[in-house]
């Protein structure tokens, strides 16, 4: 909408198309540091408590203005088209399961290049664009096959790893930064650690500060994305008071969920660590991802996504740096939406390659 | 905007990632508007009225400026067709069963549900409101409005016996006010078994629709009709013979004319004024969830008002910031677009709300605007006024859609004094995580409706309604019913109207031997129910005690021995059992769709002027007192003319037993004492027992501050019977009702 995000930062598909595009600073209107690709990580603030300490979050109100975000944006036609095309490249397309082998891995990573059929794209004048999602994620022991089967695809997107005791998080401290070093090692470039629900239960903040620090330095170069699992945080105040904490120990991307425990990606959580991301922004200048991932996966939902991340943060958020979707199955619908758009009929299970 | 433009194509889309239209299709509202030649007159017992001779307004698309229909004006006859019409169809609505009234209400509602889309996009079409809330707010609650209606009805001669349907009922509706404001009036009245003739400003087609609806059930049609014609047509239909009752729903300075006009004809009058309405944000409070409170409340389309707003110091900067970054997200555009926050409102109202920040602007106040909304009228902006100084006229004057005033406030006590110190009381919201705090707010506003932590929510079940000038009549819940309901055996309301009475000189024969405006002491709210109980039963046992003497005082007046000895006797009565009843006031209620009770309160009215008749002297006052006192109200009382003795007895009792000031007995010329207590601006309401044309100037002078008034219009009433001495109608008029919300979650 507003003239000052019409510039080539979002014509370049974010820059997930190319690792290292460096974007000048002045792409950002604010000149503020930004996390995300090429871009160094975000360095850690001192932990401040008095940022949380006073902050009430009301969870009928939260509630009221989750239901009004579904109800109050919608796009429709070409608007509709384009917006799931966007969605598409902050896809983080996920597998994370006990039967993964080298083989799903490769087809994930092929998926991952080639979203959407080219055909489709060119018929909406998109194919020169370089559609990719934004990275692929895997548990860290099937970090080297993605690696190896994104470079035998000639894609250069990253590669991320789930790591410290995922999804639950209840190993030893030590084991759980030996994990992060090893995925670097591998070749991950982005390390979705899980926190350590405890300390959020029983409130120990600094304890969790450091916890998350120590996470971000063994990560190295590699870009740090914080799993807060709110669907076990008990409440819509603990999932702020986690999300500024987790942004203070210096993550570059705040995740809503592990898409393991029972509740995960919902928009009052949402809603609430958005305006956390605001806030740390308004205090400090410094610009953290969000990313939902969990239980999303209509093209529907992607698109509400989308407005969410737009009525709360602003155009600036809407980039691959700033904004991610951690989804699996998600892409799939997006295609079938978009093959509907093109051809006006709906795709059978056969039309679309599998991922 | 978006739609003026060339499409863009996907590929542009991608990069800017802008909304685009989201067009409903209001094909069908045109079509409708097609089924009449698009010539709409009025709707009357059952059948389309299109008289000869009349003039025509245009209905305009309010954004386009397209003509949609042409729509005639009523004049005088018309209005007497459609009070004979609901006149006759009286007769055998009233006269039916509970239940079958309530067959024929869900049958209604089923009919709004066929025609939902109708209805909605006509809506949106003719006033320009954002039709995400007519289809996701109005229309939904117009259908839970009849289906909570119809279960009332179905309960009726349980619930509500004792109680009889008034009559023919006249609404009068103001432009700014929508089809919902009728139906949360229309439903109360059908349900309990009145008629109504609704009189809509010039081109309203939605109510029109309504009526078209209800008469297409084929079997009553004469219970609602619409005539739609200017506002000089409202003292017209007020005065009509046969009808009982007007609610007007308007501006309030059109209130008070009414009013004035009013006063001494037959119906009785009930005002919902004003649209205002107001959010304190302490800084005990989630900021975000506020601010999207204050979006509800005046960005959103829901509220035909604009909002005062309250902040505390402490959190004014983090709170201004992030108004205005919200506001930069608002959409404003058709509202026939899915996808906008705010529609328009025509030119009246962008030429009033342009008014108003002008003279804002004028004053030294700052003004902010944003959001992506249409530069050109009769659209305008989200406006944030800030910096009004505290004396200017504007702060004064009531905030016109789509401004917000904000002025900052340093403690909660202040917030409270700032709050009631403006002459509107409807609604309000308070926002704070601290629940004494916000109780405390809650209980202190002086207002009909406050939400804690939300603002905006509305429900069939949940009384809403106003205090001071906003006007005291209610819809929803029961109080909405009892607007609508007198006590069996009351017989109609006639005009008692005298041409001859002088306002001007009224009680001013007899020169003043009184102050001007009596002394009033602290109001006795704080006392619990419990306190006011045993203070009422002691002031009965002390009554007993002087039995033999208010007995003698009696009979030498002229009273027989065994009535004046049934008067103390029943005096004392009087006094216990209003002192029992002080204890169960208030309920709660559980509301569909919300977590968490709503609050039922019963609050005092504040300075109660009783005005006692002459007969009776010792039972009708204490009657009226006990009553007064029971809900907490402070009360100036004139006594019996005739016979003032054994009340100022009593008031040895009183001066020994309650607070100083509670209780304030004045004697001397009545028609004088009536005329300084009714021109009063400070006594909240007013009940007058005496001649007719006191009963007139009263009705005429409490359109000064618009305080509820209860007049006997000259008719002299039976004390000594329960219905009158100790009846409900006295509590429901002793006290009014705030309706407090209390969402809860974690």
């Amino acid at each position: 909408m507003s003239a000052r995000n019409r510039g080539t930062e979002l014509d370049q598909v974010g820059g997930a198309t190319e690792e290292g595009v460096d974007l000048p600073s002045s792409l950002h209107p604010t000149g503020m540091h930004t996390s995300g690709f090429g871009c160094f990580p975000m360095e850690p603030e001192a932990l401040n408590l008095s940022w949380i300490s006073k902050m009430q979050v009301n969870q009928p109100a939260v509630l009221r203005r989750a239901q009004q975000i579904q109800a109050r944006r919608t796009v429709k036609k070409e608007w509709q088209a384009a917006w799931l095309l966007k969605a598409v490249t902050f896809i983080d397309l996920t597998t994370l399961s006990g039967d993964d082998t080298s083989s799903n891995i490769q087809r994930l990573c092929y998926k991952a290049k080639y979203p959407i059929r080219e055909d489709l794209l060119k018929t909406l004048n998109m194919h020169d664009k370089g559609l990719t999602t934004a990275a692929v994620c895997v548990y860290p022991a099937r970090v080297c096959d993605a690696v190896r089967a994104l470079k035998a695809a000639g894609c250069t997107i990253p590669v991320a790893s789930v790591a410290t005791g995922f999804p639950a998080g209840q190993t030893h401290l030590k084991t759980r930064l030996e994990e992060i070093r090893l995925a670097v090692e591998d070749g991950a470039t982005e390390i979705d650690v899980v926190i350590n629900r405890t300390l959020v239960l029983t409130g120990q903040w600094e304890a969790l500060y450091d916890e998350i620090r120590q996470f971000r330095k063994a990560c190295g170069e590699a870009h740090l994305k914080t799993i807060l699992a709110t669907g076990e945080l008990g409440s819509l105040t603990n999932v702020y008071k986690a999300s500024m904490i987790a942004m203070m120990a210096g993550s570059d991307f705040i995740k809503t969920s592990t898409g393991k425990e029972t509740v995960n990606a919902t928009f009052p959580v949402a809603i609430v660590m958005l305006r956390a991301i605001r806030d740390f922004f308004w205090k400090t200048g410094n610009k953290v991802g969000f990313k939902p991932a969990g239980g999303i996966r209509s093209a529907k939902d992607s698109l509400a996504w989308l407005s969410l991340v737009k009525e709360e943060l602003g155009d600036e958020w809407l980039t691959p740096d700033l904004f991610r979707i951690g989804a699996s199955t998600l892409l799939s619908d997006i295609e079938r939406q978009i093959y509907h758009h093109v051809t006006g009929r709906y795709a059978a299970y056969h039309d679309l390659p599998m991922s | 905007m978006a739609a003026t433009r060339t499409k863009p194509s996907a590929r542009e889309i991608f990069t800017t990632l802008e909304y685009g239209p989201v067009p409903e299709s209001h094909a069908c509202a045109l079509a409708w508007l097609d089924t009449q030649d698009r010539h709409l007159g009025h709707y009357v017992n059952g059948k389309w009225l299109k008289p000869e001779h009349r003039n025509s307004v245009p209905c305009q698309d309010p954004i386009t400026g397209e003509r949609l229909a042409i729509c005639l004006q009523a004049q005088a006859e018309d209005v007497v067709a459609a009070v004979e019409a609901a006149g006759t169809a009286f007769e055998n609505w009233s006269g039916l069963p509970g239940a079958s009234r309530a067959q024929h209400l869900l049958r209604l509602a089923k009919m709004i549900q066929k025609h939902q889309r109708l209805l909605w996009t006509l809506e949106s079409l003719v006033t320009g409101r954002a039709v995400r809330e007519v289809r996701d707010g109005d229309v939904p609650l117009a259908q839970q409005l009849l289906q909570y209606h119809a279960v009332q009805a179905y309960t009726q001669e349980e619930v509500l016996a004792g109680w009889e349907p008034m009559g023919v009922i006249g609404l009068i509706l103001s432009p700014t006010f929508s089809f919902l404001e009728m139906m949360w009036r229309i439903c109360p009245a059908l349900a309990v078994g009145c008629t109504v003739v609704v009189l809509v400003p010039p081109a309203s087609p939605t109510p029109l629709l309504l009526a078209q609806l209800a008469g297409e059930l084929g079997s009553f049609p004469g219970i609602l009709n619409v005539i739609s014609g200017p506002a000089s047509l409202g003292p017209v239909l007020a005065s009509q013979p046969g009808v009982q009752k007007v609610t007007f729903c308007g501006a309030i300075e059109e209130g008070r004319a009414l009013r004035r006009t009013l006063a001494g004809k037959g119906a009785e009058l009930g005002l919902a004024l004003g649209a205002e309405s107001l959010l304190m944000l302490t800084e005990a409070a989630d900021v975000d969830s506020a601010v999207e409170g204050v979006v509800d409340a005046a960005w959103s389309d829901r509220s035909a008002g604009g909002l005062r707003l309250l902040i505390q110091e402490s959190v004014w900067d983090e709170t201004m910031r992030r108004l205005q970054e919200r506001m930069a997200r608002l959409r404003g555009g058709r509202g026939l677009d899915g996808a906008v926050d705010m529609g328009a409102r025509g030119a009246a109202a962008h030429d009033l709300a342009q008014r108003y920040v002008r003279e804002a602007r004028s004053q030294g106040a700052q003004v902010f605007q944003a959001g992506a909304v249409p530069s050109d009228s009769p659209f305008f902006p989200p406006t944030l006024v800030s910096d009004l100084p505290p004396a200017s006229p504007c702060t004064q004057a009531e905030v016109p859609w789509p401004v917000v005033v904000a002025s900052p406030f340093r403690t909660a006590k202040e917030a409270l004094a700032v709050a009631n110190g403006t002459p509107r009381g409807a609604s309000a919201s308070v926002w704070s995580e601290r629940l004494g705090q916000a109780l405390e707010l809650g209980y202190g506003l002086r207002v009909g409706t406050v939400w804690i932590n939300a603002h905006g929510l509305r429900n069939a079940e949940v009384p809403t309604g106003g205090c001071k000038e906003s006007g005291s009549s209610w819809s929803g819940g029961p109080d909405g019913l009892y607007e609508y309901l007198r006590p069996s055996g009351t017989p109609a309301r006639l005009s008692y109207f005298s041409e001859n009475l002088n306002y001007g000189t009224f009680g001013l024969a007899v020169p003043s031997t009184l102050p001007a405006g009596p002394e009033i002491g602290p109001s006795w709210v704080g006392q619990s129910p419990g306190a006011r109980a045993t203070l009422l039963w002691a002031l009965a046992t002390a009554l007993e005690r002087r039995e033999a003497a208010l007995t003698s005082r009696l009979e030498r007046h002229g009273t027989e021995l065994k009535d004046a000895k049934v008067e103390v006797e029943l005096s004392a009565r009087q006094l216990r059992a209003w002192g029992a009843r002080a204890q169960a006031q208030g309920h709660v209620l559980q509301v569909a769709g919300l977590k968490g009770p709503v609050l039922r309160l019963r609050e005092p009215l504040g300075v109660l002027a009783i005005v006692c008749p002459d007969e009776w002297p010792l039972l009708a006052f204490v009657s009226l007192l006990a009553a007064a006192l029971a809900h907490g109200n402070t009360v100036v009382l004139v006594p019996s003319g005739a016979c003032p003795i054994p009340a100022l007895e009593l008031c040895q009792d009183m001066a020994a037993l309650l607070p100083a000031g509670l209780v304030n007995v004045v004697t001397g010329d009545r028609d004088h004492l009536t005329r300084c207590l009714a021109l009063h601006q400070d006594v909240q309401a007013l009940w007058y027992f005496g001649s007719a044309q006191g009963s007139q100037f009263v009705e005429w002078a409490s359109a000064g501050n618009l305080k509820p008034v209860w007049v006997n219009r000259g008719c002299p009433w039976a004390w000594d019977q329960e219905a009158k001495g100790a009846g409900r109608e006295l509590g429901l008029r002793a006290a009014r009702t705030k309706a407090l919300w209390l969402p809860m979650g974690d």
